[in-house]
């Protein structure tokens, strides 16, 4: 599984997923035992529960566990650290930026790689893909390298800002948006590959029919394409939310590369490492691990019941 | 009104280089990154090229550094990617196929959960795994990395879409009054059917797991251990530049272009896959997109 | 409303030799309904669409009146188009589809509304106007896309196959709709089909088409009696015109054994050789005066009021080069049709039979 901001290249939306399992396909296939079926997925949910169910639960029980019996003692406990409050802030801010502008390009450049002809296009998708293989540590490095205003390429706008050194681009501030840049960096390309394919799908016709109805290319884009889209707009909103919450690579990376600059519990998840592994505390680890999971949880749960809001159309 | 539409093709062509660049520029530097010297990389033009000597040099620096410890890395990522590949294929394809086309009490609840667990981010459950394996004892051996690789929902969603939107119902219900067994409805008809969704499901596992950091980062504590994703901040670690005062840094001689050169080999298996997967990976996805 | 006028228009597309629309010259009148027929490959799509402005005219013009609209976006045309799959916008209800072209126009809301409730009851969809597409019937949908048509007032509607997604009962019931609602608002209409009964049914005028060349253009009735060439012959009415060959010969024309007596002013235009002979169903009757041409009944088709007898001349029933010939086809009376396998003989009726040459199929008409 991909690490933190590396959302896997290429996914499809869950939406299909329920609109199948209608009613209609409840009812048995001609002659195939119930049995059998066991048999297909009894490796894979042996796997889930063993290394999906299992550690989520033992999580829970150890952040539970208190001298006193079971409560939210290590809750309350974590809560307190000074660390904490800020590590939320940290993720959601980073999240706010890249959210924002990953949605805005990715939409703007799929658009726009669209108008293009396919040979054209798949250049162009091609070379804003390829970073994807640069998820995790080695986008964090080539991005140091960028920031650093004496090795960088982007030098000139470095300087421009007032940056001379490495601790200067990584100023506390910058954080955020710097996490930001690295994660769309590696994310936003599979996700034009998607909205692509998607616009794609749109019928000829139904462009046709616009350009008929005296709608300009811009018109079309805003008034047809876009609508058309949404959902997978929606879908990786949602999906993007829920890794970003998770972010430990590039602060971790940076947090090295700087020697401490970036503390090491910027984010929650470097938070429940640092608690797990520096002060030695597993209960305290895991209620911040909790914390992350029932986020990443209540997003999935929604996106997967608000499925059939996806439907209707 | 003409005018008007040439500017907005000016302005789009502009946002796509622009884009081009962003995207493009640091690959393109770190091309030539280890075709120089630390010095030139510091006071030359970043798209300067140094010399193909420099960078057989950079080469054989890194892969020799500390007794070879970058093949060490390539060879544990290997085994870990092709491992919790291999193993994600046999759970999720068989999976995606009983969850498609047989029928078993709660087959729609495990569909719910397996959607959920793959729009979780994976990295939510890695602290957890690792207080679990460490009960069981499982931390620092290969299993602890490889069997949560095996765990990939999302390559089940991916079959289960694929074989219920590629293989009619109607074509199981005639191998079975071929007499086919349900065991061989499945490896003679369905299995070389899903050729196209095992290449994709393969495709998406192995490069999640090759470049997967967070979970090797807990469940592996040394050098022999690590795969190079790690690898890489290790050499970070090391390179004076970005840490001065890491002790024993300056023995370690850990520059620049060798840290360019590291995350180059690193990023190779991957970028020769997308290469080569392109295709098919466009037409996975647009298999995929044309079902709603 | 306005003249539409094709003016040598051909469309080449690249990499293929040959022209998807050849040298197209059609003068379309003002309120005229026209309808472009023939089999798929044909071009009739094409020619629409450079008219619509969604494929470009390689050669020669088209004009909207005077005006030359080859240059133009298909939005500079004034121009409606009904689309097969009627390419309705699936995220808008049905009064923003109706509504959608007079919104881009920026049109005032109260116009609008006002437009669209218009065209909602004409076609009787004023129940639906909250409803998305996804939620209609194929009937509806159609409707839906005549509407959007019909709200913009447009100088010329252009249909491409619109009844296509119907079912059969349907697709009558609508045919007539379109026609009488065209009659109506009396705007010109360029309609493609590939069925020809759909075109002989509602066109004003029908012009077939074969490989991207125009064969025909004029009124059903003398497309049907007055085919100039033996494609339109066969192509124009169900079932279609048996066509057979024979040789003209001093006496008549010789189809098999059989000589036939042609017409003096035919046979003189046609002079001697082989011919291809052109008899529709209602051409030939069982029983007559003079020799017939002997055949076996294959096949008797009863259809109620009228019956089609599908036979095997008889001189082409061991002779492998006519195996590919289709039956010759003889509408008869049901209550006298013949039993299958029972051998009957057919008598041209006088003066209806049509003469192409073998060559070219171009008609030979008598003087």
């Amino acid at each position: 599984m991909p690490g933190t901001t590396a959302v896997p290249p290429v996914r499809y939306p869950p939406v299909e997923g329920l609109r199948v399992e209608g009613r209609r396909r409840d009812r048995p296939p001609a002659g195939s035992s119930p049995v059998a079926g066991y048999l297909f997925v009894a490796f894979y949910v042996a796997l889930l529960l063993c290394i999906g169910v299992a550690p989520a639960v033992y999580a829970i029980a150890l952040a539970l566990s208190t001298p006193g019996g079971v409560g939210f003692g290590h809750f309350v406990q974590t809560f307190n650290f000074f660390e904490f409050a800020p590590a939320f802030e940290h993720v959601f801010e980073f999240e706010g930026i890249w959210l924002a502008s990953q949605t805005f390009f990715v939409v703007l450049l799929a658009l726009l790689v669209h108008t293009l002809k396919r040979r054209v296009s798949s250049a162009f998708r091609f070379i804003f893909y390829l970073p994807g293989a640069m998820a995790g540590s080695a986008s964090a490095i080539v991005w140091l390298f960028m920031f650093t205003p004496n090795t960088s390429p982007w030098a000139f706008i470095l300087h421009g800002l007032g940056y001379q050194v490495l601790p200067n681009t990584v100023s506390p501030g910058n954080l955020p948006m710097i996490f930001a840049i690295m994660a769309f960096f590696t994310g936003a390309g599979g996700w034009i590959v998607i909205m692509y394919g998607a616009l794609n799908n749109i019928p000829d016709e139904l462009i046709e029919a616009a350009q008929i109805d005296g709608s300009s290319p811009l018109q079309t884009a805003l008034r047809i394409k876009l609508p058309l889209i949404r959902k997978w707009v929606v879908y990786m909103l949602v999906l993007s939310f829920a890794a970003g919450s998770q972010l430990f690579v590039e602060p971790q990376i940076l947090a090295v590369a700087t020697n401490g600059e970036v503390p090491p519990q910027w984010s929650p998840n470097q938070l429940a490492y640092y608690l797990a592994f520096q002060q030695d505390n597993f209960n305290n680890a895991a209620a911040v691990s909790v914390d992350l999971l029932v986020i990443g949880l209540l997003v999935a749960v929604l996106l997967v019941w608000r499925g059939k809001l996806f439907s209707v159309d | 009104m003409l005018a008007r539409r040439y500017v907005y093709v000016f302005i789009g062509l502009v946002i796509l280089l622009v884009f081009v660049a962003f995207f493009g520029v640091p690959l393109l530097w770190l091309l030539l990154a280890p075709t120089k010297t630390d010095s030139q990389l510091a006071h030359e033009s970043p798209f300067a090229f140094g010399s193909l000597t420099t960078f057989a040099n950079t080469f054989h620096k890194v892969i020799n550094y500390q007794g070879q410890l970058m093949l060490t890395w390539l060879k544990n990522s290997a085994i870990y990617s092709f491992g919790g590949t291999a193993l994600a294929l046999l759970a999720a394809i068989p999976a995606g196929y009983g969850l498609a086309l047989t029928q078993f009490i709660g087959r729609r609840a495990l569909l719910a959960i397996t959607l959920v667990v793959m729009i979780l981010p994976s990295t939510a459950l890695v602290l957890p795994l690792f207080l679990e394996a460490s009960e069981v004892h499982l931390v620092g051996s290969v299993w602890s990395v490889i069997l949560p690789f095996a765990f990939f929902p999302f390559g089940v969603y991916l079959a289960y879409i694929y074989f219920s939107s590629t293989i009619p119902k109607d074509l199981l219900a005639a191998a079975r009054i071929d007499g086919a067994g349900e065991w061989g409805v499945f490896r003679y008809v369905a299995l070389p059917l899903a050729r196209p969704i095992v290449g994709l499901v393969a495709f998406f596992a192995f490069v999640a797991d090759w470049t997967n950091y967070y979970l090797p980062f807990v469940m592996t504590y040394t050098n022999t251990e690590y795969p190079v994703s790690i690898g890489l901040q290790i050499l970070i670690g090391s390179a004076p530049i970005f840490s001065p005062g890491t002790p024993g840094s300056a023995a370690s001689e850990i520059f620049r272009p060798d840290l360019a050169m590291a995350t180059l080999i690193a990023i190779l298996p991957i970028v020769i896959i997308f290469l080569f997967a392109q295709r098919t990976l466009v037409k996975g996805m647009l298999a995929g997109a044309t079902k709603g | 409303m306005a003249t539409v006028t094709y003016k040598d228009a051909s469309r080449i597309y690249p990499r293929a030799n040959s022209k998807a629309v050849n040298q197209l010259t059609l003068e379309i009148r003002d309120g005229e309904f026209i309808v472009l027929v023939g089999p798929s490959g044909c071009g009739k799509t094409t020619s629409l669409r450079m008219l619509a402005g969604l494929e470009p005219v390689d050669e020669g013009d088209i004009f909207i009146d005077d005006r030359s609209v080859v240059r133009l976006a298909p939005r500079e045309r004034d121009i409606a188009m009904v689309f097969q799959n009627y390419a309705l916008y699936p995220h808008m209800n049905v009064a923003q589809n109706l509504g959608f072209a007079l919104k881009i126009a920026k049109l005032k809301k109260s116009e609008i509304k006002t437009r669209v409730a218009e065209a909602a009851k004409i076609l009787d969809l004023e129940e639906y106007l909250d409803r998305k597409p996804g939620q209609l019937s194929g009937g509806q949908r159609q409707r839906v896309a005549m509407g959007r048509a019909i709200v913009r007032q447009p100088r010329v509607f252009l249909m491409d196959e619109p009844l296509s997604n119907l079912d059969a009962k349907l697709r009558v019931a609508t045919r007539s709709e379109i026609a009488a609602l065209q009659r109506r608002l009396g705007v010109t209409t360029v309609y493609v089909t590939h069925d020809q009964v759909e075109a002989m049914t509602m066109g004003d005028r029908v012009a077939v088409m074969k490989d991207g060349v125009l064969q025909q253009v004029d009124v059903p009735s003398v497309l049907y009696d007055s085919p100039v060439n033996a494609f339109v012959a066969g192509f124009i009415g169900s079932p279609a015109m048996n066509l057979i060959e024979g040789t003209i010969g001093p006496d008549g024309i010789t189809i098999g054994s059989t000589v036939v007596p042609v017409p003096r002013g035919l046979q003189q235009a046609a002079g001697t050789g082989k011919v291809t002979v052109g008899l529709r169903p209602e051409s030939v009757e069982l029983t007559g005066t003079t020799a017939g041409i002997p055949a076996v009944v294959n096949l008797v088709e009863e259809l109620g009021a009228e019956a089609y007898v599908y036979a095997r001349l008889a001189h082409t029933v061991d002779d492998t080069r006519f195996a590919a010939t289709p039956d010759f086809i003889v509408r008869v009376n049901p209550k006298s049709a013949p039993k299958s396998g029972s051998a009957i003989e057919l008598h041209v009726k006088p003066d209806s039979m049509l003469l192409f040459d073998a060559e070219s199929g171009a008609r030979i008409t008598g003087a």
